[in-house]
């Protein structure tokens, strides 16, 4: 796809960004320390704040799920849900802390391919039980549901980022949309937990947000892979959305990078499912997919801080565009009353 | 145990000769000074560039299988050195069996091969350039194990060659991508404190979310192309994955439950039938949904294909791996 000119750019870009990690751990150390410094000067946060602020991101991923796949919220089961293996008493959406918020919008999607219906209620059921484990790890520091906006959500994030038809985009209207709304959701979750997972403290809380990002990682890759099936050469339109997409939570998570940059992060730190050149054992350049979301120098899948995830999940409702400022709690988009958290949770 | 253990002799006689005479000799070695390995091991001693050391091994692994797949080609000479300051200083070399770019590929397919290819090529310099000096060589590698791994699955007819077809590619490429997972998963656990510090552990986490991005390509296509074909009978590389996830399973010390069941880290591929049924793209936890993690010695039982305690190579890994994990303890 590139040409000579790009190409050996590209090459030049690889080779000093390279050379910059041959320092190794010492440059690692460096750029690391940084990071980690700010962030501990920040705020004294638990383990439960960050599990809660994962809570929060899975009460939206499993109603999102539910609601395409059963036709309802996580809290109302109905026999579809449980014949694929959802807890027939409904999961609890009131916790010890913060008050339950209900979900606006959403649909069962008219699904008629077998993959995309299948995949559907896999990751439904999936995210449920997410739920349900963080939860249950919480205990009584678990919070409740917050407000969840499915609905008008949806046409003011694709307008955003410049899907053609955004003013009325419904990932509920067919089994193409409903892959783009899912894949608005599961590279977040990635670097969501990836972000997070240094920040926790307990051995056992750590392996546990490894295990859930790898299973994030999974649907991100499940849904890419989906997508690049049904639309190889770009034709319907889904890969220039995804890129649509991408580019817009990569520029909300710019926006607020602070100084909490993860140390493996490049700017974009989103990639779309358009295809790029690659060298393989020396050879000339071949085209290759995008499947994976990560870097393209070293392959490590991005990672954000909270405040990105909750600028892109709010749609820039965390930072000031003016004055750069961080605001708290951040509303917008799919949390239109912002996260439930704990006295020091993010929010 | 005994069973199995004859089920894979019988399967691995080809090699037997080399896999008994390692095993025996790893035996008489941590039976003679076994003493010291056990101690340093129980004591925590390895270090953050043991376990990076560890996953740069898994990743000359499936580099050199995923750019042979491709390009028909291994990973050049100056991606397998040994760092100057590494214990280990000779480079291996690598058994290529029927290894060659796989044939008869769609321009779409290829990409996606080119794609797997060259972040697998990545991780390797990553690795290599984040030890630096420490930096293990790659170890001798045969890639023409797939052959005796499949027989030991069960999986019966020719001699099975991952670079055959795309079919069979993929069932080469399920037989890493898991593994690779729990082995990440299961490592992230043990980088020091330090280690989370100097930016190790984000590394070793994003590893692991781009092998899980494979991990879901490949099940998401045998499945995907299992419900093309309308049965598992029309299409039988999803009843195969699951014999080699179940071969997994036996070999995984400790954890041999049978896939899908209490106790296991591996969940079978399905065949979704219906708009009302869920497909098994996700090997998770039935229970809560969470990823599996293996210990560096379940990895090892499966790249060396041998359940037995105390083997210190076989399998894809006919001298070892360059590790202080090499031997298996557990």
């Amino acid at each position: 796809m590139a040409n000579l000119e790009t190409q050996i750019l590209d090459d030049v870009i690889v080779k000093s960004r390279r050379k910059m990690l041959s320092l190794s751990a010492t440059a690692i150390a460096g750029l690391a320390v940084g990071g980690t410094s700010m962030a501990n000067a920040a705020a004294a946060y638990t383990d439960a704040d960050i599990l809660n602020f994962a809570l929060n991101l899975e009460y939206l991923e499993a109603n999102f799920y539910y609601l395409a796949a059963f036709g309802t919220t996580i809290d109302k089961p109905n026999s579809a849900s449980i014949a694929a293996g959802g807890p027939s008493a409904g999961i609890p959406i009131t916790g010890s802390v913060g008050t339950a918020g209900t979900v606006s919008g959403g649909s069962k999607v008219p699904f008629v391919t077998i993959p995309v219906a299948s995949y559907a209620i896999e990751t439904a059921i999936e995210e449920g039980k997410h739920v349900l484990f963080l939860q249950s790890a919480l205990g009584s520091a678990a919070v409740a549901q917050p407000a969840i906006n499915l609905g008008t959500s949806w046409p003011g994030l694709a307008t955003a980022a410049g899907v053609s038809g955004g003013a009325g985009f419904s990932p509920y209207a067919s089994d193409a949309t409903f892959l783009l709304g899912a894949y608005v959701f599961e590279d977040v979750g990635v670097t969501a937990y990836h972000g997070a997972a240094s920040l926790l403290t307990s051995s056992s809380n750590l392996t546990a947000a490894a295990g859930i990002m790898a299973v994030e990682a999974y649907h991100a890759g499940l849904i890419r892979t989906t997508i690049n099936y049904l639309d190889p050469t770009g034709g319907l339109g889904l890969v220039t959305a995804t890129n649509q997409i991408s580019a817009l939570r990569a520029a909300l998570a710019k926006a607020a990078a602070g100084s909490t940059a993860n140390p493996y992060d490049t700017n974009p730190d989103d990639f779309g499912l358009a295809t790029f050149s690659v060298s393989l054992a020396g050879a000339t350049s071949v085209t290759a997919t995008r499947l994976t979301d990560a870097d393209a120098t070293n392959v490590i899948a991005f990672s954000r801080s909270t405040t990105q995830v909750l600028n892109i999940v709010t749609g820039g409702g965390a930072i000031n565009a003016g004055t750069g400022a961080t605001i708290s709690p951040a509303t917008g988009v799919f949390f239109p009353a912002g996260l439930n958290a704990g006295p020091n949770g993010f929010k | 145990m005994d069973k199995l253990d004859k089920r894979l002799n019988n399967a691995f006689s080809r090699r037997s000769f080399f896999a008994g005479a390692g095993g025996m000799a790893a035996a008489t070695l941590v039976a003679g000074c076994g003493g010291l390995s056990s101690t340093t091991m129980a004591s925590g001693k390895y270090t953050d560039t043991d376990i990076l050391n560890f996953a740069l091994n898994l990743e000359y692994l499936e580099a050199q299988f995923y750019l042979y797949a491709a390009t028909g080609k291994g990973l050049q000479t100056s991606d397998t050195t040994a760092g100057s300051a590494s214990t280990y200083q000779t480079v291996g070399t690598v058994t290529p069996g029927s290894a060659a770019a796989v044939p008869g590929l769609t321009a779409a397919q290829q990409e996606i091969v080119n794609e797997i290819a060259y972040e697998e090529q990545e991780h390797v310099r990553f690795l290599r350039s984040a030890l630096g000096t420490a930096a293990v060589p790659m170890p001798s590698i045969d890639l023409s194990f797939f052959g005796p791994l499949a027989v030991a699955a069960g999986i019966t007819g020719p001699t099975f060659n991952p670079f055959a077809s795309f079919d069979a590619f993929l069932i080469g490429s399920f037989i890493f991508e898991d593994v690779g997972v729990t082995a990440y998963s299961g490592a992230a656990g043990l980088i020091s404190q330090a280690g989370v510090t100097a930016g190790y552990l984000n590394a070793a986490a994003g590893i692991l979310a781009v092998e899980a991005y494979h991990a879901a390509y490949v099940r998401t296509s045998l499945t995907g192309r299992a419900i093309a074909a309308g049965s598992t009978s029309a299409y039988p590389y999803l009843g195969i994955a699951n014999q080699v996830a179940a071969l997994r399973a036996m070999l995984t010390v400790g954890a041999s439950a049978a896939p899908g069941t209490t106790g296991s880290v591996e969940t079978p591929l399905a065949l979704p039938t219906s708009l009302t049924t869920a497909s098994s793209i996700v090997a998770a936890s039935p229970t809560n949904a969470v990823g599996f993690a293996r210990t560096v010695n379940q990895v090892h039982h499966i790249v060396y294909g041998s359940p037995t305690v105390g083997v210190a190579k076989g399998g894809f890994f006919p001298n070892g791996t360059n590790s202080i994990f090499a031997t298996t303890t557990a």
